[in-house]
């Protein structure tokens, strides 16, 4: 009943075969190539960035574009599971079509993510050495898992919504509110508790942001406090070292999650 | 192989289709007709387990589709009145995946495929084919395999005359077979020419089953024997009428009536 392999190399050929993965690997490699070159412009100074520099300039860029990627793909990816009607008739569980379908959009858009910064990577170690370049493989974890945390979310949104268009708009709305919403309601938490409680609801809050997660987890990389923001900060306060690995699991959480409750609702579903 | 029993569906507060029983012994066709929105696809789609049955039984193969879904449709192929498939699908992967899936050879597929013209369109989307070719390939995949149980709805959509007769073809290739085929249509000559039994559905009930000449009988038009003479128009019209004037009269042509 599952043929999980043959639904797994459907879906991959389909998302493969997309302009949207040539395009985000291209985007990729170029930003980062454009932040290594003329990120020191600003100082007077004309000169390859190193790995460290490299990786916190598209530590921004990475928790912007990938979870609008991701979310607006999957969103699209989700509400077409509707349209699914040969394959929902064919012996395979409804589950495994929405498994296979985040899976398959995983696999390139992550192939994309790995191309672009990875090229852009070798360029970088052969101009500018490859000392830090730990901090860059880390970053191009950081924006995989927040890549597959979002993807998840993504089409549990389509799955719900159903239709592409509303789809679409409810994903930008929580794009929106995972980039700026979550950060508006930490200040106002900050601004509301006492300093002593206000440490569990910030870590609380961040673990409910999976972009915030994976912001913390890649400023993480660099051992500043001072810039991981009011979430970040109170997670270290409250956590400790073991901060890094609760994001992790925050992440893998917001992959596993909305996955398991868009196949249920899918498997539910009348089409 | 098919069996319905009291089988039925509401949407919301809106009854889409009353009770219905039916049973579609391998190697027969019989097909749904009447107007649009009579219940035709629902019950369709709810053999297909498309859609939950709000009570009532389904059967493939003797498996229940609701409860015994994956032995039910490992028996399947369906047809849906739609596309059935995102129209970014390219052909060749999906002809793949259902030969993957039903355990045939992909080059079985591409044969199939070829039936219909489409040897050379593997690489396209099915976005790109016209209508009619997406028809034709649709059907192909449908009967792809071993395929003990067909569901066909409005198999004929959107075709012409040469692709009309490849879907005749496909149907009366399964019914020898020996698979029981189960097809919804607007097209009457269609039906005429394969339907073993007809089922005559308006707004949701059964007004009339039987063969073509138990319709006629039911519906008091005299019917020839030839297909090209048929009088099926007349014997639809009349007990579609029949049926929005009178609906909760039922007249049910038993096998025996004749």
């Amino acid at each position: 009943m599952t043929h999980f392999g043959a639904l797994f190399r459907f879906e991959l050929a389909g998302a493969r075969r997309t302009r949207t993965v040539p395009a985000f690997a291209a985007g990729f490699g170029l930003a980062s190539m454009a932040v290594a070159f003329i990120g020191l412009s600003a100082g007077g100074v004309m000169e390859v960035q190193g790995f460290a520099r490299t990786s916190v300039s598209l530590l921004q860029l990475t928790i912007w574009v990938v979870p609008m990627l991701a979310l607006v793909t999957g969103a699209l990816a989700g509400a077409e599971c509707h349209e699914l009607e040969l394959m929902a008739t064919l012996p395979v569980r409804r589950e495994s079509l929405v498994l296979t379908r985040w899976l398959g959009w995983s696999v390139a858009l992550g192939a994309a993510i790995l191309v672009g910064l990875g090229l852009a990577g070798g360029v970088i170690g052969l101009l500018a050495g490859t000392a830090d370049a730990w901090r860059y493989l880390r970053l191009i974890g950081v924006a995989l898992l927040l890549l597959c945390a979002t993807l998840s979310l993504g089409i549990w949104i389509g799955v719900m919504a159903r239709a592409r268009l509303k789809a679409l708009a409810i994903a930008v709305a929580i794009w929106f509110i995972l980039v700026i919403g979550v950060d508006l309601a930490a200040i106002g938490l900050l601004a509301l508790l006492p300093p002593s409680k206000a440490g569990w609801w910030l870590s609380i809050l961040l673990m409910a942001d999976p972009v915030d997660s994976a912001r913390v987890l890649g400023l993480s990389l660099f051992q500043t406090e001072v810039v991981t923001g009011p979430t970040g900060a109170a997670l270290r306060r409250v956590l400790g070292g073991a901060g890094s690995w609760a994001i992790v699991a925050a992440l893998a959480a917001w992959t596993m999650v909305p996955l398991a409750m868009a196949g249920r609702r899918f498997a539910r579903s009348d089409l | 192989m098919i069996g319905l029993k009291e089988l039925h569906k509401s949407f919301g507060g809106r009854r889409a289709l009353e009770p219905l029983t039916l049973d579609v012994a391998g190697g027969e066709v019989v097909a749904l007709i009447g107007p649009n929105g009579a219940g035709k696809s629902t019950t369709l789609r709810m053999l297909a387990g498309l859609i939950q049955p709000s009570g009532g039984r389904a059967t493939i193969g003797g498996h229940d589709v609701v409860t015994e879904a994956a032995a039910a449709r490992r028996q399947l192929g369906y047809l849906s009145q739609r596309s059935g498939c995102p129209l970014a699908t390219v052909v060749g992967d999906l002809a793949g995946l259902v030969a993957r899936v039903r355990e045939v050879p992909f080059e079985q597929a591409v044969q199939s495929l070829a039936r219909a013209g489409m040897e050379d369109r593997l690489e396209c989307t099915l976005g790109e084919l016209s209508g009619g070719q997406r028809q034709r390939a649709m059907v192909e995949l449908a009967t792809l395999g071993p395929v003990a149980a067909l569901l066909l709805d409005e198999p004929s959509i959107s075709l012409d005359s040469e692709g009309s007769e490849h879907v005749r073809d496909a149907i009366r290739q399964a019914r020898d077979r020996g698979t029981a085929v189960l097809f919804a249509s607007h097209h009457l000559h269609d039906v005429a020419v394969l339907a073993d039994r007809i089922v005559v559905l308006v707004q949701g009930r059964v007004v009339a089953q039987g063969t073509l000449a138990q319709l006629a009988l039911a519906a008091g038009v005299p019917c020839d024997a030839g297909v090209t003479d048929s009088p099926i128009e007349r014997i639809y019209q009349v007990l579609v009428q029949r049926g929005r004037t009178a609906a909760p009269r039922l007249t049910i042509v038993r096998e025996n009536a004749a």
